[in-house]
């Protein structure tokens, strides 16, 4: 029977991996049915459910879960994208984006990074990041430290609005006369299989940037509180459910059986491990292929990720 | 264990150094290059490719396997030529026009080298232009087409007309996948075939070629 009722699911953990992959679980067994704008014909309804998700440690290891869509080059790209603002010279021009559907220009309609750091609004360019690493500086306990994304002119006519919608941060003062910086990111639609983990390791980056600024400006140490995360529609598309149900006469495994047969530090990674590939991949990817390939990157943007290649490059910087 | 077998494992492990060292210890040994690339480096991307298949191992993982193998084919590559060994086939494969999203096409070129495919990458966002000039210069078996967006998989089919009205040395197969494609859509635009995923990319590949 359908209640028409969406659940409400509640995840407190440690670390990225171990909230991945319990929200997964919970999202599969406790979540609606409801169609999307992305199904194919033929593919069964999503799975769905609002979810906050509390990471206790951002950085705590084994921080990389093995189950994302792209390799850890690409990661390392995306990271990038999100916080160094690698591929916002690929957003189309406002001209393009307010034709929606209608547009031959298949750039993109945004970045996270232009959004969050570069917002458009009545012909001036906010740096919403830069104000909430002031804001928080001048006053620790202010609860006016955000970020929002949605543009309500630019993102209703377009195919693939932004997900990611608000960051909230504020500082709340330790034991040591030092602050711990809390971050919340709010989530209008979500991908859980194929997005979340790859979302959370780039936002928890900027998270980690955002702390060491505030210390920077204060002159007193920050260190990173619990990072949550809340979607009103976090999902896992009918599509993937061949992958997360498997189908045992064809012999392929379902992906709760692929969490069964591995130990959990047989299907993660710590970010020692992960460092090489997010510098070089081998493949073409990662931070130094990126800069090589991506010829028509700006200046400024270059600069900022050859000092993060040079950050990476210490032994004692973890990704 | 022997060495092809060691070489195998650690391709199938990912462990690059390994690879490489025993590679150039199996030609040390006397095992041709082409033996260590069928029995060793190839076994060991067969091994990952059907646990991909079988949804036994992530994404990620089967890249660092591809990588380790390519790290034994550095070496292999010169001695291959000279001893004229041939691959499977020729595959170009890139984004079509307009897309930059370039992970799945990855993957499939990965696979296709890892089963013994001579595989050239146009990368993303490549035009028919780029198309047409690669299937001259290299005289491909296959070309494959990979879209992420629904704006973006329609210029398939002017990619798949301009190829199939160009005069070229041989008939190329046009093969197409991505996440908003289905057999019917490379039915309506008559492609050679459609791979839902990267493994059967690779089984299409070679069926079509009837390896």
């Amino acid at each position: 029977m359908k209640s028409g009722v969406i659940p409400v699911l509640s995840i407190d953990e440690d670390t990225i991996p171990r909230a991945y992959e319990k929200a997964i679980k919970e999202v599969w067994e406790k979540g609606t049915s409801v169609r999307t704008e992305y199904d194919r014909p033929g593919d069964p309804p999503s799975r769905d459910a609002t979810v906050i998700i509390t990471v206790r440690q951002p950085f705590g290891q084994p921080r990389f879960h093995r189950s994302f869509a792209d390799g850890l080059g690409g990661l390392s790209e995306y990271v990038m994208e999100v916080v160094h603002g690698a591929h916002d010279y690929w957003v189309k021009p406002v001209e393009e984006i307010l034709k929606g559907r209608e547009s031959k220009d298949t750039r993109w309609t945004y970045t996270y990074h232009q959004r969050l750091f570069e917002y458009r609004i009545e012909d001036e360019v906010v740096n919403q990041i830069a104000y909430m690493i002031d804001r928080l500086s001048k006053t620790s306990y202010t609860r006016r430290a955000q970020a929002i994304t949605w543009n309500p002119k630019l993102d209703p006519p377009t195919d693939d609005p932004p997900c990611l919608q608000r960051i909230w941060g504020r500082l709340c003062d330790d034991d040591e006369g030092g602050y711990v910086f809390n971050m919340n990111t709010h989530w209008r639609s979500r991908d859980l299989f194929k997005a979340w983990f790859e979302n959370v390791i780039a936002l928890t980056t900027l998270m980690r940037k955002m702390a060491e600024a505030i210390s920077s400006k204060t002159g007193t140490r920050v260190r990173l509180g619990r990072y949550a995360d809340i979607s009103d529609s976090l999902h896992i598309y009918g599509s993937y459910f061949r992958e997360i149900e498997g189908d045992a006469e064809k012999g392929i495994q379902s992906f709760f059986e692929k969490l069964e047969n591995r130990t959990f530090e047989e299907r993660t990674w710590n970010s020692e491990f992960v460092k090489p590939f997010f510098i070089n991949d081998g493949l073409g990817k990662g931070l130094r292929p990126m800069l090589e390939r991506e010829k028509e990157m700006p200046q400024n943007v270059r600069k900022a990720i050859e000092k993060e290649l040079r950050l990476m490059e210490k032994d004692d910087y973890v990704v | 264990m022997d060495i092809l077998e060691e070489i195998a494992s650690e391709v199938v492990k990912g462990d690059s150094d390994s690879v490489e060292r025993l590679t150039t210890k199996a030609l040390s040994q006397g095992v041709s290059a082409e033996e260590v690339l069928n029995k060793g480096l190839v076994e060991g991307m067969d091994v990952v490719s059907k646990r991909f298949k079988n949804n036994e191992c992530f994404i990620p993982e089967v890249l660092i396997s591809a990588k380790a193998m390519k790290s034994g084919m550095e070496t292999l590559k010169p001695l291959l030529a000279k001893a004229n060994v041939k691959p499977q086939g020729k595959v170009i494969i890139g984004t079509v026009k307009g897309d930059l999203h370039d992970i799945g096409k990855n993957i499939v070129s990965m696979l296709l080298q890892g089963a013994g495919f001579d595989v050239v990458d146009l990368g993303a966002d490549v035009g028919k232009e780029k198309f047409l000039e690669y299937a001259k210069k290299e005289n491909p078996d296959i070309l494959g087409m990979s879209a992420l967006l629904t704006t973006t998989m329609i210029y398939m089919k002017e990619v798949l007309e301009t190829i199939r009205n160009a005069s070229l040395e041989k008939e190329i197969k046009i093969i197409i996948g991505g996440a908003p494609l289905t057999q019917s859509y490379a039915d309506a635009i008559k492609a050679d075939g459609y791979a839902p995923d990267a493994a059967s990319a690779v089984d299409l590949s070679k069926s079509l070629l009837n390896k």
